[in-house]
């Protein structure tokens, strides 16, 4: 009994530990101007008001920085949902020649260094033309996360017995008709949790986005955020807005799929 | 074999059917008709567009990188479209640099504490997990999601504001506990206390997915082993190591495995603090090829250290990937 009731209080502690940082983020925000760079100690807030949200969702860049952000983030994760899919379709629906390497190639280029990859990128996006311009963030966050998709939706479709296809196409539907009407439903559950995961590797990515991207208009939502004293000075209370608004489509997704999210990364990474 | 249970355990039951062993997929692709031609290239077909993708976005990077590191390539010759090579300049420049060894020598200890930390508090945790009741364990679960799922930047904008010299909470908690020397003191005057903050926001963020992954892992463990170990009266510690362990030691290796790889390829967190400072003193190799690469424009240069960087990468993965495919054999 004294031994449960210890561990339960390490437990509450952990708790609090890791709650924290998110709870000082919320009430620093949500303290009126004035408040927040005190020296009193003032670990629950007495009074609370919005205007610090008002401030960052104003500040020159923040707007513009998070429509970058999820404009790159949703074409990314798009463009390596559709073909991760196709991809993945034929490495577990088709028997053909060279599919072991295919596979095997798609696991290596899940673990490739891409942070290593930051000067041949960079040459490579200027050659192109494209840098300074989304459209090179958009290919990095696209060839970060397709082989991801593909490797883990593979594992999704593998799922799903082919026999259930085949009993359609005996019923009349074409090959794309039964992945239509019977694969793809299926797969729905799958599909989220892959884009979700997907959604927040691109979300987060900070270093190709500093390194292709120097105009202040075209920043994503991460950069804008690192040169936050520019934009608030000490004004922390809005410092703590903008990261809670940024934070909040991160957790939503998270929220969605917060079972799946274990399965989604240890399917990936340790199941075969 | 328990990374298989695990994945299966932490999904809800019908959510992820397991996969299917691959004679049953195989058995149905005999049974169909020799198609046209079509049929046969129907699979290559499929795979274009990812093959195209990642051999342009991913293959070919792979080969500049090892192509740049051989050419001596500043900004004038970038302009200028120049091609110089220098054989192994670059290498000899970057291995002769003092800093360069400093610089591996602090990645190497700070990946490794890190790592031994995460891991080992995830561990713990997972375990602690288990004998928690189940409000406290709810409410566990729900703060670690909330550290888990917070932006990179976010968090690290937090950390700034909560390590604040004059205003952060922690130096007034300190100073409200007694001991007044905190009053104003800098957490970032120096290479090693700011890598510890740095530590501990990494650690931090890490902890949910080790601890989730792992009582994943423990929860798939048969309860009759435990009810066994208990009839022939083992200790706590002899349950962990003869029961426990040896079913968890392949996950536990796996997500060691990948947190060294994502704990060595930190930036933004060690950007964002000191920028690598004060006076260079944070700096990782991330930052030092950063640094070299695109701050200075010593491409080649900085291309060499990617490269080494890839080398250290690589074996880890190398090492990772070999038992991933001995524990799942058979599956590709």
């Amino acid at each position: 009994m004294l031994k449960k009731s210890a561990a339960n209080i390490a437990g509450i502690v952990l708790a609090l530990f890791f709650i924290f940082p998110t709870y000082w983020m919320v009430t620093s925000a949500l303290k009126p101007k004035g408040s927040t760079i005190t020296s009193d100690y003032d670990l629950i807030p007495f009074s609370v008001t919005l205007t610090n949200f008002v401030t960052a969702w104003t500040k020159p860049g923040f707007l513009s920085s998070l429509g970058n952000s999820l404009l790159v983030t949703l074409t990314a994760v798009v463009a390596a949902i559709v073909i991760g899919i196709t991809a993945a379709v034929a490495m577990s629906r088709f028997a053909f020649r060279g599919r072991k390497s295919f596979v095997l190639l798609m696991l290596v280029a899940q673990m490739a260094p891409f942070e290593a990859l930051l000067i041949p990128m960079f040459l490579m996006m200027r050659d192109l033309g494209l840098y300074e311009h989304l459209t090179s963030l958009i290919l990095v966050y696209f060839a970060v996360t397709l082989p991801f998709c593909a490797w883990t939706l593979r594992g999704f479709v593998n799922g799903i017995p082919a026999e259930l296809e085949e009993a359609a196409m005996v019923d009349g539907c074409g090959r794309w008709g039964a992945f239509q009407k019977v694969t793809l439903p299926l797969l729905g559950p799958g599909l989220v949790a892959t884009s979700v995961f997907a959604f927040i590797t691109a979300w987060n990515e900070f270093l190709f986005a500093k390194v292709l991207i120097r105009s202040q208009d075209s920043e994503t939502l991460p950069v804008w955020l690192s040169g936050f004293q520019t934009a608030f000075g000490t004004d922390w209370g809005g410092a703590m807005a903008a990261s809670a608004l940024f934070t909040v489509p991160a957790l939503v997704f998270f929220l969605i799929v917060q079972r799946k999210m274990v399965a989604g990364v240890t399917a990936g990474a340790v199941k075969g | 074999m328990t990374a298989v249970k695990t994945t299966e355990t932490a999904a809800p039951a019908g959510d992820i059917p397991p996969a299917l062993p691959p004679a049953v997929t195989g058995g149905a692709r005999k049974r169909r008709r020799r198609g046209s031609s079509f049929d046969r290239m129907l699979p290559y077909l499929l795979l274009a567009p990812a093959l195209i993708a990642i051999l342009w976005l991913i293959g070919w990077p792979v080969v500049s990188v090892f192509v740049t590191s051989f050419r001596q390539l500043n900004l004038g010759e970038l302009v200028r479209g120049e091609i110089v090579w220098t054989g192994f300049d670059n290498y000899v420049t970057v291995l002769q640099d003092e800093r360069f060894w400093d610089v591996s020598v602090r990645t190497l200890v700070f990946t490794v504490s890190v790592v031994v930390a995460s891991v080992g508090m995830g561990l713990g945790i997972a375990l602690l997990m288990r004998v928690l009741t189940p409000w406290v364990r709810v409410a566990l679960q729900v703060a670690m999601l909330c550290a888990w799922a917070m932006p990179i930047l976010a968090s690290t904008t937090v950390y700034q504001w909560m390590f604040d010299q004059n205003y952060g909470i922690l130096n007034k908690t300190l100073v409200q506990l007694g001991f007044d020397s905190f009053a104003g003191y800098s957490w970032f005057s120096s290479g090693t206390s700011t890598l510890s903050v740095v530590g501990l926001l990494i650690i931090w963020q890490a902890i949910p997915f080790l601890a989730f992954s792992l009582y994943a892992g423990l929860v798939g463990i048969p309860r009759d082993l435990y009810e066994a170990a208990g009839i022939d009266g083992a200790t706590g510690w002899q349950t962990f190591r003869a029961v426990t362990w040896p079913e968890i030691r392949t996950l536990l290796m796996m997500v060691t495995f990948l947190s060294t790889l994502w704990d060595f390829k930190v930036f933004a967190q060690i950007w964002v603090f000191r920028e690598g400072g004060p006076s260079g003193e944070s700096t990782t190799l991330p930052v030092l090829q950063y640094l070299e690469g695109i701050a200075k424009s010593h491409f080649g240069v900085a291309a060499a250290i990617s490269v080494l960087m890839m080398v250290i990468l690589g074996l880890i993965t190398f090492q990772y990937l070999r038992k991933l495919l001995q524990t799942e054999e058979g599956k590709i």
